[in-house]
């Protein structure tokens, strides 16, 4: 084709064009200019795509015309591109998704290069292939987020695996894209995957949740997200951080959530003055340790005691303010007076507090100050103004580890390391530095920073004020009427409040706490008395409204999820008397016999028995004896044998039922099925009585992973009463069956067990399976599998006595071939209940 | 020759020993209040005692300190869940065609007044443990139901039981019964400085700092007993640990041997002990 002839093809597809759109048309030629630039058989090539763009599309065309001026100016080149968007021709209703990828394509080019960016397309592309809106989504996804800093890399790390979640799970990649985002942001890439996966899986029992989760708006978004957090993570080592303060400071403190999530920046223990509140995941052991024994320390060594509180507000002259709701204060209007510069003044006393504090805690714990400062060096220096603060603590702190030495700098930081200093000392001495420091001034954005490892912003929480010293040990003055109130009343501690197991609705106040009647007044010191307070409460609550947390097992990942399924612990409160004793009644002449028969095989005592007057092996210690005596011309008792029987350990027994809906349907045997499993745990229980082990009843089920029931009928250390026959005469069922959480809350429960063998019966008419294991059967059945095993481990025989006919496809996978029994007849199962106990207990 | 003898085979000693007459073989005891007084009261009026306190913390020690001090005989009997009464009285025996008694170690001691000493006696089974009984209030006799004999006891005869109410089971108890027949002394670990005399007495090679940490480390160990640790560390723990110390193996791993390994397996229990060990070891 010669110039002119393109010169004329160009004209001649305008003339369409505007045949089609004057609007289109007069887009056209505006871009043309700019296009022509690049040579004529390009823009010729380019108009000729707008055409077919437009008439595939008028939205498509209109945002590939409008778009080009930008993207020529970003790459120089026009061919790659027009190429590119010519595929969306292939689909309909491409629009949004052209859109998207006009929009984004300067960027593109910009961040990614060209190579880049034409990998980039074909990534779009291909997803428009496989779903237009997941492809509309990448597109319309800005360039700069997606590639994070690793360019075209990055890209493919976040949307490369999208791919098989989509083609597994169906994920969209509208769905996945914000939030994967997001996460990548907070956690790193490695951390994307298994919370799409997650994400997938919820998506699938529900969309409302599944969005929520995508979102991550929801809780379990968020959990699953700290589950993956680097570090030392606190929840996995409570138990040890707990020993260590008692081991060190002789206190049980409470430690709590912190409820810190990584997009809020450093992770710090802090405390309200009662409890420690720990994120969760430090970075190191040992940085969680110091900081553990760090906050603990204010605690101990008087940061919060009310009359030094008291004595600060003294201090500057002002009343300190009405306690909050929660009788908690707050520290702000210490620091009103420094206005803007608050945040300095606040790192300068919170320097001296620390320092105080530190030097205390040295004194208990031996070469507390030595590791500090180990873990302060081995710190980097922070950039910008928190350097100067950082580097000012890790100063002080050299000073007080080398035994504070005479220099003239650290001299009014002295009287801080006198055992007699007070918090009030500290914000004096705070006072003065203030007044003449250098120090540059500071932002909240930077003053997380300032912080050396181990040390955090005291006054982070409003706090508790704590009363432990008495007026001997301190005599401002300001000692008042309500000192008899006892410490314990101002130290509510969210996590104990007693909240009512059953909230089924009987209780209208259950959530109200008790009210305040120690007439202590709102206040410390003068006091305005506060409302009774009736809203909800902290963080660390919901531990005990939702029960108590397990992991459960997930096969496809092959990774426990933590904290998966909650269970709490519930009372039955139907209660059917009469229909316990007319089971009673009915079975009497069964019971008589279980009695008897259980009367033969009592257990008689620890073996081996020594001195029988018959058994297999001679005892000869006593034979030797008897012959002996016999000699002697006395007449012994010829008990010269020993016994070696089958050692009779005591043995403790959980009886588990499953109490899901299923029950309550009708049976063939005539009867519903839960008559007879209402019968079954009756004469199991009365049996029991006879025997005399240890045992206890339960029963369970659930609704959603968060919701599972455990209802304690009768405990170990209970007697069986008639209340307890009552609840089992009115049993009923409801739900569905998560039964591995029940088995690991029951295994739980052996802890009360006296016993040495444990025996966990579990009474069950069907497969595991609950309303969100998304219909996947094996789900569940994996995590049966894995709650069974985690049993035994623990030392708990679990053995599955089941209803269902259909029980012996899927049993022997999950309690292993012989622990279970099929029950053919169900009217046998109140018989057989006691009967293959004391099988098993021999 | 004697020596290389018993290096060889051990030392076979008889169950009543006599005690040591000279300075140099007292039993070092240290006394943590007023436990020698009490003793050598109830002694006086051959009173039987009881002693009372956790394993470890001396209750042994005290005794063949007392019983050099009033220069008895001491005989020591280990109970266990399989001692009879005949085990502690005595028995007949084959020898030959004829048969002879043979004096239990109780028996023994009552003929020659020497302190008999049960330790651990809660852990014998009950029915031999009453059969103390008689000899313990002021008849101060001896049953023997096999010979059809009663021994009156030598008049220097003490009967001194040692029992840990801490680490048996509510089944193990001693019978109310059998308990409110005797003088009780109650045994601790004891004060710190006291502690650091022992160690340093037990251990001298061990320099006199590492002791007082090793002080140190068992007094904040024993704060975590009613947190998980059945037997808190004892001052016997520190001794070995400082034994280990001297032995040449790294202060850390000489207390994990000697402090934790042996009275935990609960692994966060023995990360927290060995918290505070590093805490005062490692630097």
């Amino acid at each position: 084709m010669t110039q002119p002839e393109i010169l004329a093809a160009i004209q001649q597809e305008l003339a369409d064009l505007e045949q089609i759109s004057f609007v289109a048309h007069r887009d056209t030629r505006e871009a043309l200019g700019a296009i022509q630039s690049q040579g004529d058989e390009i823009a010729l090539e380019w108009v000729r795509a707008c055409k077919a763009l437009f008439q595939h599309d008028r939205d498509a065309g209109k945002a590939f015309i409008r778009g080009s001026r930008a993207v020529l100016d970003a790459s120089g080149e026009v061919l790659a591109w027009t190429n590119q968007a010519l595929s969306f021709l292939q689909w309909r209703g491409s629009w949004k998704a052209l859109d998207g990828f006009m929009g984004q394509l300067p960027a593109a080019y910009h961040i990614l290069g060209s190579t880049g960016e034409a990998r980039w397309a074909e990534l779009g592309i291909a997803w428009c292939g496989r779903h237009l809106e997941s492809g509309a989504a990448y597109f319309r996804c800005p360039v700069v987020e997606l590639a994070a800093t690793h360019g075209i890399a990055g890209v493919e790390e976040l949307v490369l695996p999208a791919e098989d979640l989509f083609s597994q799970r169906r994920l969209a990649l509208a769905t996945y894209l914000p939030g994967a985002i997001r996460v990548r942001n907070l956690l790193g890439v490695e951390a994307v995957q298994p919370w799409a996966k997650r994400g997938a899986d919820i998506l699938q029992a529900g969309r409302l949740r599944g969005e929520a989760f995508f979102k991550l708006e929801s809780e379990e978004s968020m959990a699953m997200l700290l589950e993956n957090l680097p570090g030392f993570r606190t929840p996995e080592h409570q138990r040890l951080l707990q020993l260590i303060l008692y081991a060190w400071f002789g206190e049980n403190f409470d430690l709590l959530d912190g409820n810190w999530s990584p997009d809020k920046g450093r992770a710090f223990v802090e405390t309200d003055g009662a409890s420690l509140y720990l994120p969760i995941a430090l970075p190191s052991r040992e940085e969680a340790i110091l900081a553990l024994l760090h906050a603990a320390g204010h605690l101990v060594f008087f940061s919060f005691e009310r009359r030094y509180i008291e004595a600060l507000f003294h201090e500057v002259g002002r009343e300190h303010p009405p306690l909050d709701a929660d009788k908690r204060i707050t520290w702000r209007p210490l620091f009103a007076a420094f206005g803007e510069d608050m945040i300095r003044f606040q790192l300068i006393f919170d320097l001296c507090e620390d320092l105080r504090v530190d030097t205390r805690i040295n004194a208990r714990v031996p070469n507390y100050l030595t590791r500090l400062l180990a873990a302060a060096e081995a710190a980097t220096l922070p950039a910008g103004a928190a350097a100067a603060y950082f580097e000012l603590a890790r100063q002080t702190l050299r000073w007080i580890a080398s035994d504070a030495p005479q220099q003239v700098e650290m001299e009014s930081w002295r009287p801080l390391l006198n055992e007699s200093a007070t918090i009030v000392d500290a914000f004096r001495i705070a006072n003065l530095l203030y007044a003449d420091t250098n120090l540059p001034p500071m932002t909240l954005a930077e003053r997380e920073h300032a912080y050396l490892p181990g040390r955090s912003p005291n006054a982070a929480r409003p706090v508790y004020p704590r009363r432990e010293l008495d007026h001997a040990e301190f005599g401002t003055g300001t000692e008042d009427q309500d000192d008899a109130v006892k410490n314990t009343e101002i130290k509510p501690n969210p996590e104990k409040r007693e909240i009512p197991k059953q909230a089924a609705g009987e209780d209208p106040d259950f959530d109200i706490p008790p009210e305040e009647t120690t007439g202590s007044g709102g206040r410390v010191g003068v006091g305005i008395p506060q409302p009774a307070h009736v809203t909800g409460h902290a963080r660390g609550a919901e531990y005990s409204e939702k029960g108590k947390p397990y992991a459960e097992w997930d096969y496809r990942d092959g990774r426990y999820k933590r904290n998966w399924a909650w269970v709490q612990e519930k009372e039955l409160t139907e209660l059917d008397a009469n229909e316990a004793t007319r089971l009673l009644t009915q079975y009497a002449p069964a019971l008589k016999r279980l009695k008897r028969a259980i009367q033969t095989q009592k257990p008689a005592r620890m073996a081996p028995l020594r001195r029988q007057f018959d058994g297999d092996e001679l005892d000869l210690e006593a034979a030797i004896g008897y012959i002996a005596e016999k000699r002697a011309g006395m007449s012994p008792k010829a008990n010269i044998y020993r016994q070696r029987v089958m050692q009779h350990r005591d043995t403790a027994v959980t009886l588990l039922a499953d109490i899901s809906t299923s029950i309550m349907q009708s049976s063939e045997g005539g009867g519903r099925v839960v008559d007879h499993i209402r019968a079954g745990m009756l004469l199991f229980a009365e049996s029991m009585e006879e025997v005399g082990d240890p045992y206890s009843l339960a029963g369970f089920a659930s609704k959603y992973r968060d919701n599972v029931s455990y209802y304690s009928i009768k405990g170990f250390d209970q007697r069986l009463t008639p209340h307890a026959r009552a609840v089992l005469g009115g049993l009923s069922g409801r739900l569905a069956t998560r039964m591995g959480a029940a088995i690991r809350h029951a295994v739980k429960g052996f802890d009360r067990a006296p016993s040495q063998r444990r025996l966990l019966l579990i009474l069950s008419d069907g497969r595991p399976a609950d309303y969100d294991d998304g219909g996947d059967e094996r789900y569940l059945h994996e995590d049966t599998r894995m709650a069974v095993k985690e049993a035994v481990d623990a030392g708990v025989h679990p053995f599955c006595i089941t209803l269902d006919a259909a029980g012996s496809q899927y049993l022997p996978q999950i309690f292993g071939p012989g622990h279970y029994v099929v029950l053919d007849h169900i009217n046998d199962l109140p018989k057989k209940l006691p009967e293959i106990y004391l099988r098993l207990r021999k | 020759m004697k020596g290389f003898l018993n290096r060889l085979r051990g030392v076979e000693r008889d169950i009543i020993q006599q005690p040591v007459e000279d300075e140099a073989g007292a039993p070092y005891y240290e006394a943590q209040e007023n436990e020698v007084e009490i003793f050598e009261a109830a002694y006086k009026k051959r009173l039987p005692v009881m002693l009372k306190g956790p394993t470890g913390c001396g209750k042994t020690r005290f005794l063949e300190y007392m019983a050099w001090r009033l220069k008895r005989p001491l005989v020591t009997v280990s109970c266990h869940e399989d001692l009879t009464s005949s085990d502690l009285v005595g028995r007949f025996l084959l020898e030959g065609e004829a048969t002879v008694w043979q004096d239990g170690p109780l028996t023994r001691a009552v003929k020659a007044g020497a302190i008999c000493y049960l330790d651990e006696i809660v852990e014998a089974r009950t029915d031999s443990t009453v059969i103390i009984h008689p000899l313990t209030d002021h008849r101060r006799q001896l049953p023997l139901e096999k010979k059809g004999q009663e021994i009156e006891a030598h008049e220097d005869f003490m009967l001194v039981i040692s029992y840990n109410p801490g680490y048996q089971t509510v089944l193990k108890d001693l019978k109310p019964s059998t308990k409110q027949r005797f003088i009780g002394i109650n045994f601790d670990y004891p004060r710190e400085e006291i502690e650091r005399k022992i160690i340093q007495n037990e251990v001298p090679e061990l320099d006199t700092t590492q002791v007082e940490k090793l002080v140190a480390t068992g007094r904040r160990a024993r704060t975590l007993k009613d947190h998980g640790l059945e037997e808190a560390t004892s001052t016997r723990a520190l001794v070995y640990a400082g034994n280990m110390m001297v032995a040449g193996i790294e202060p850390v791993e000489a207390c994990k041997a000697a402090l934790v390994n042996p009275v935990t397996d609960d692994p966060e229990l023995a990360e927290a002990l060995m918290e505070i060990i590093k805490a005062h070891f490692a630097v």
